[in-house]
Formats: structure tokens, C-alpha cells, sequence
């Protein structure tokens, strides 16, 4: 069991002048036995500080980490029962990689026969029996990695923490190592608690996604329900590449239907009728701003699904063109929205092409303009 | 163009062989001086070996009747405790003032850096009263007291820097290894700055196997059989040689001291370029 549980946590970094800059805003997050927690948003949003927090390497501000219901603000780092990998590995350079990782073993006062034991069973599990004897040096990222991994695992820690781990390797490595992790999670079965800025290995890795930004929490989810359900527009447009689209418009009663109505004063506003879903929640919002968002794959070309629907569709033109290979993303232009939809490969389409595109409305979405936040 | 690289290449190698000879001349002359008889020395100065053969005696003189062998002994003592000790508590000062805020820890890397520019001279005078006041006057303690003291500054000055420009990571993923902040430091910050402590050591070595001044005021009252190092005793050598001065064993005399400074230049050299630039660069 190792379940960590965080209340009210506050960091606040002290400045000369002023109340110091709030790192960390009052968060509450649970992480349960044996989860694989990832931490997600881009720079400055908290994760790392809210990482170091429970590793021990920056002080508590305000509020309470608990490992197993044990409070753990005040106790120190190595006898808290972690283990932590590095963005920059942080390997050792004066010891070989068998000293790396027997290192924290050996100031615990493992046994010889014991340390031998598990720093075998770890390189085995890693494959880097071969380089035991080597210095950090010459290795290469990859190598250094599995090595910090290696140094990590040794220990059979309550919590492993990872900070950027795979930042620093090239992109095929990265997927490789990406993949081992989330293996290593399924064999160890231990909580783990992963921070990135990659929105992809969030995706990927994570049983639970916690989304942050500006130091507060903006959604904790699974990764599918994040993708599906965002609670508000920064998670819509964090998670997912390309992101969600936004278009904002006004919500208009037409015909006895509720219907979207693009903001601008351009040709052909995009006019999209709600389906009763959407109508439902968008019923308090009838002739007030709202903002409309669509996933690029549910925006559909006319080559593809034959004529859309006329009361779901937008006359636009065509501004970039990118083929990805197995799909194309397009870059749409309204007259006062730019919008990406994703398409099949096989449609072609030349920049400044004017064109019809439909909506799926099963996971659009509509946002209060004003919060942000999605409406339920 | 050619002839031009190839007129300005010839002017370098010039220069340098130029610079080469200068310096290396006059270490050859004491050296071949050493094996010389006083008659050559004074005769034939500039002949390699002069018409009398060759004086190997010239050294056990020096080693014996100079007693060079039982100051060399004293010298090595000196400088080795010094140097352990500058590093010690160089390496400690320069990690806790690079790596711990404290309102007077800026002061207090301040104060350090204020020693190196302070010359020996201005403050003989009370370093002679406080260690007369200590008791530690003529005594080896009292001068390796004093040239720990005196090293600190450079030491903490070369380690702080180098302690700065260590990634924290290094500190942190000790830590998390399970070590104590002593450890931490001993264990894996201190073997990280090698490079900084063998410049530390080099500088300081050659700095006080050669010291003469203080080794002159601070131990030159204890007689003639007392503490001495041995630039002292060279000095002495040179000085009061009752009815001639014996030239061939004092240049033996000179090699004995300049040969450990030579082998250990020669053997780190490596290290210490490499220490000098990575302190240039990290600090």
C-alpha cells in the first residue's frame, strides 16, 4: 500500500518585494496504491515543484503530504521512501554504473550479497547487464536513463517520482523508453507519479491525468475521459494534437432549433445546428456568448463524407495544407476563426481552395466565454 | 598568402624557442653546476661539464653535512599537512558558502577573498606577536598554522566557484539516494570537484615547499638545530658558510629543492590546465 495523499498544498516562492510568487496554489490530489499518476502541463504550471515537494527537495509552503497516512512534511528525503529520476539522469560520473546504482543500497547498510542481488535483478530487468562496469561517460541518453531507472527500482521504494525523464533523449528513444516505463509500472506495481510537459506521453503513460496550470489543478482523469470530457478549454486545448478547436459565436434560437451562430461580420458565418444533447446544455445560454469547440477529426471534408449536413457546415478556405503521412491536417480558415480539421490522406486539398466542411456533434463541446469551464 | 602564414608560423616558433631557452638555461646551468668542483664553477661557468670531472659528492654534502636531508624531511611535513589542510577546510568553507544562503555568508566569501590581497608583509608584525603569544613561535604547528591560514583564501576562492558550477542534481539525487548532508558532500560533491582540489593542491604545494619569508620570521629563532624548512636552510647555507662558500653544494642544494616541484608539475600538469579551465568556465 502506497497511497499519497495531498491537501491544501501551497508553495510560494519568498521575493524581495511583494507576496512571493505562489508556485503552487492550494492544490488536493489523492494518488492511489499502485497508480501511475502523471502530472501534465507546460512550464511554470507547478508539476516539478509539486514533485520536489513530495521528494523532499523543496520545502512545504502550507498544507500536508501524506505517504500511507503518514505525514511526510517534515520528514527527510531518504526516509521517506522514494525514489526519484532525473530530467538530466543525474548519474554519478566517479562511480561505475554498478556503484550508481548500489550506491543508495549500500548508505542503507544492505548486505553485499543482497546489494550484488538486486543490482542484478535490476540491470536484468533493464538490460544493461553489459555496462555494469562502465562510468556514466560512455554511455549514450538512452543508456543513462535506464541506468537512473536502474539506480531507482534498486531500492523497491514505496513511491517512484520521475521528473521530465525522457526530455532529454531523441524522439525514437523517447517512444521506446516510453513504452519500458509503462512495462515497468505493470511489472513493479508500485505508485508512480510522472511528470511532463508532453501531452502524448501523458496519453500514453498515465492511469490518471492531472492537468495543471498556473499552479492550480485545472482536471484530474483518466486519459480517454480527459480526452473526451475536458472539464474546461485549457484541458481541451492541452490535451490532444492538434488541439480542440474554438470558435466563438452566439447560441440562437432558429426554426425551434437551437443553433450556433460564429461571431464576425464576414461572408459566411459558420451556422451549426445543436443536436438535443448540446441543446440541453447550452439551454441557459440562448442568446449569450459562447465558445464552440470540435476536435479536428470531427470536422469532415465533403471529398469524405459525400454532402454534410447543410445545418452543420462552414464555406472555408483552405490556408495550409499538411500531410502526416496516414492523415492531413487542415488548416481552415472561416473569415474570423482559423480551425484545423484532420483528414484521410487520400483527400487533396491546395492552399486557398475554398471548401464545405461538416461537424460531428457527439464530442463537441460548448464553454462558458467568461470561466472557461466546460458546460455540463 | 602562403609565404605570409608561413613567415608569421616561423615568428611564433621563434618567440617560442626563444622563451624556451630563457627558461630553460638557467635551470640547466644550476643543474650542471650541481656536479661541478667550485674551481669550474668559477672557471669554466659555461661549459656543460668543466675539466675537473664530474661531483656527485656535491649532493651528499648538501643531503649530509648540510643536514638538507633532515630539513627535507621537516619541509615535507610542513607542506603535505598544510596542503591536507587547506583542502579540508578550503573544500568545506567554499561548499558551505557556495551552497547554503546566509545573510553573512556574502561577508564571510568576502572576508576570504579580502586575504588574497592582503601582501604577507603588511601583517607579519602581529602574526609574529600572536603566535609568540600562542607559544607556537619556532615551532613547525605555528608555520603550517599560518600557511593554512594564508592558503585558505585562494583554496576557498578556486572550490567556490567550482562548487557553484556542480549541477544541483548531483546534491539532490544523494539525497534521495538516502545520503545525510555530510555525505552528500563527501560522498559525491567532493569527489566531483577533483579537478578543483588538485589545482588547490598544486598551486599551494609549489607555493610552500619554496615559502621563504614567513619560515624566516617565524622560525629563525630557535637556533641553529631548531625547525627550519628548506628554503631556510638553503638561505642559510648561502649565508653563513664559515671561511669560503661551497658553490658546488649549494647548487646541489638548489636541485634537492626545485626537483620535487619539477616531478610534480610534470606529473599533474594535466590536471591542473584541466582545473584552471573548468574553474574559468563554471565559476
Amino acid at each position: 500500500m502506497a497511497q499519497v495523499v495531498i491537501e491544501n498544498l501551497v508553495k510560494v516562492y519568498p521575493e524581495k518585494k511583494g507576496p512571493g510568487v505562489r508556485a503552487v496554489n492550494d492544490i488536493d490530489l489523492t494518488i492511489e496504491d499502485r497508480e501511475f499518476m502523471v502530472l501534465v502541463g507546460p512550464s511554470g504550471c507547478g508539476k516539478s515543484t509539486t514533485l520536489r515537494m513530495i521528494a523532499g527537495l523543496e520545502e512545504i509552503s502550507a498544507g500536508t503530504i501524506r505517504i500511507d497516512g503518514r505525514v511526510i512534511n517534515d520528514v527527510l528525503p531518504k526516509d521517506r521512501d522514494i525514489a526519484m529520476v532525473f530530467q538530466n539522469y543525474a548519474l554519478y560520473p566517479h562511480m561505475t554504473v554498478y556503484e550508481n546504482m548500489a550506491f543508495g543500497l549500500k548508505l542503507r547498510k544492505f548486505s553485499k550479497a543482497d546489494i550484488d542481488q538486486r543490482v542484478k535483478d535490476a540491470a536484468g530487468i533493464l538490460g544493461i547487464e553489459s555496462l555494469l562496469d562502465r562510468r556514466p561517460k560512455a554511455l549514450s541518453g538512452g543508456q543513462r536513463q535506464r541506468v537512473a531507472v536502474g539506480r531507482a527500482i534498486v531500492r523497491k521504494p514505496k513511491v517512484f517520482l520521475f521528473d521530465e525523464p525522457l526530455s532529454n533523449l531523441d524522439a525514437k528513444m523517447r517512444v521506446t523508453m516510453r513504452t519500458e516505463i509503462a512495462k515497468l509500472h505493470a511489472r513493479l506495481a508500485t505508485t508512480m507519479i510522472y511528470v511532463t510537459h508532453d501531452q502524448v506521453e501523458a496519453m500514453t503513460m498515465g492511469d490518471r491525468i492531472c492537468v495543471m496550470k498556473d499552479g492550480n489543478i485545472m482536471q484530474v482523469a483518466a486519459p480517454l475521459e480527459l480526452y473526451n470530457r475536458p472539464a474546461n478549454m485549457f484541458v481541451a486545448g492541452f490535451i490532444g494534437s492538434p488541439p480542440m478547436n474554438f470558435l466563438r459565436g452566439t447560441l440562437r434560437t432558429s426554426g425551434g432549433r437551437l443553433e450556433f451562430v460564429e461571431n464576425g461580420s464576414h461572408a459566411h458565418p459558420v451556422h451549426i445546428a445543436l443536436d438535443e444533447e448540446l441543446a440541453r446544455r447550452g439551454a441557459a445560454y440562448v442568446d449569450k456568448p459562447i465558445v464552440f469547440g470540435i476536435r479536428p477529426e470531427d470536422v469532415i471534408d465533403t471529398v469524405a463524407a459525400g454532402d454534410v449536413d447543410p445545418s452543420r457546415c462552414a464555406h472555408v478556405r483552405v490556408e495550409v495544407s499538411e500531410p502526416m503521412g496516414h492523415e492531413t491536417y487542415l488548416y481552415l480558415d472561416t473569415g474570423a476563426h482559423s480551425f484545423v480539421a484532420r483528414v484521410r490522406s487520400s483527400d487533396r486539398f491546395q492552399g486557398g481552395e475554398s471548401l464545405r466542411v461538416g461537424f460531428r456533434l457527439e464530442h463537441a463541446h460548448l464553454f462558458d466565454p467568461q470561466t472557461e469551464t466546460a458546460i455540463a | 598568402m602562403r609565404a605570409i602564414a608561413r613567415i608569421r608560423r616561423a615568428t611564433i616558433h621563434a618567440v617560442l624557442v626563444g622563451y624556451l631557452v630563457w627558461v630553460v638555461v638557467p635551470m640547466a646551468w644550476v643543474a650542471a653546476s650541481s656536479l661541478k668542483s667550485d674551481r669550474d664553477i668559477a672557471h669554466e661557468p659555461l661549459t656543460p661539464w668543466g675539466t675537473e670531472g664530474l661531483h656527485p659528492e656535491n649532493f651528499a654534502r648538501a643531503w649530509n653535512q648540510a643536514r638538507l636531508g633532515e630539513y627535507f624531511a621537516q619541509s615535507v611535513v610542513v607542506t603535505a599537512v598544510s596542503v591536507i589542510g587547506i583542502l579540508l577546510l578550503g573544500s568545506m568553507a567554499a561548499y558551505a558558502l557556495s551552497r547554503f544562503f546566509h545573510p553573512l555568508g556574502r561577508m564571510a566569501y568576502w572576508l576570504f577573498l579580502a586575504g588574497l590581497m592582503i601582501p604577507a608583509q603588511l601583517s607579519i608584525i602581529p602574526l609574529f606577536f600572536e603566535l609568540r603569544a600562542l607559544g607556537l613561535l619556532n615551532s613547525l604547528p605555528g608555520l603550517i598554522l599560518v600557511y593554512v591560514a594564508n592558503g585558505l583564501p585562494f583554496a576557498v576562492f578556486i572550490l567556490a566557484g567550482f562548487f557553484r558550477g556542480l549541477p544541483r542534481m548531483f546534491y539532490e539525487a544523494a539525497i534521495i539516494d538516502g545520503c545525510s548532508e555530510a555525505a552528500a558532500f563527501w560522498r559525491v560533491i567532493l569527489p566531483l570537484a577533483r579537478p578543483g582540489l588538485v589545482t588547490v593542491a598544486i598551486f599551494q604545494f609549489i607555493g610552500i615547499w619554496k615559502e621563504y619569508f614567513y619560515a624566516f620570521m617565524l622560525l629563525s629563532g630557535g637556533g641553529a638545530e631548531g625547525a627550519r624548512t628548506l628554503p631556510l636552510a638553503l638561505a642559510n647555507l648561502a649565508v653563513t658558510s664559515q671561511y669560503r662558500t661551497d658553490y658546488g653544494m649549494l647548487f646541489a642544494g638548489l636541485v634537492i629543492v626545485a626537483l620535487p616541484i619539477l616531478l610534480v608539475y610534470v606529473l599533474l600538469q594535466k590536471h591542473l590546465i584541466k582545473g584552471i579551465t573548468a574553474g574559468a568556465l563554471k565559476g
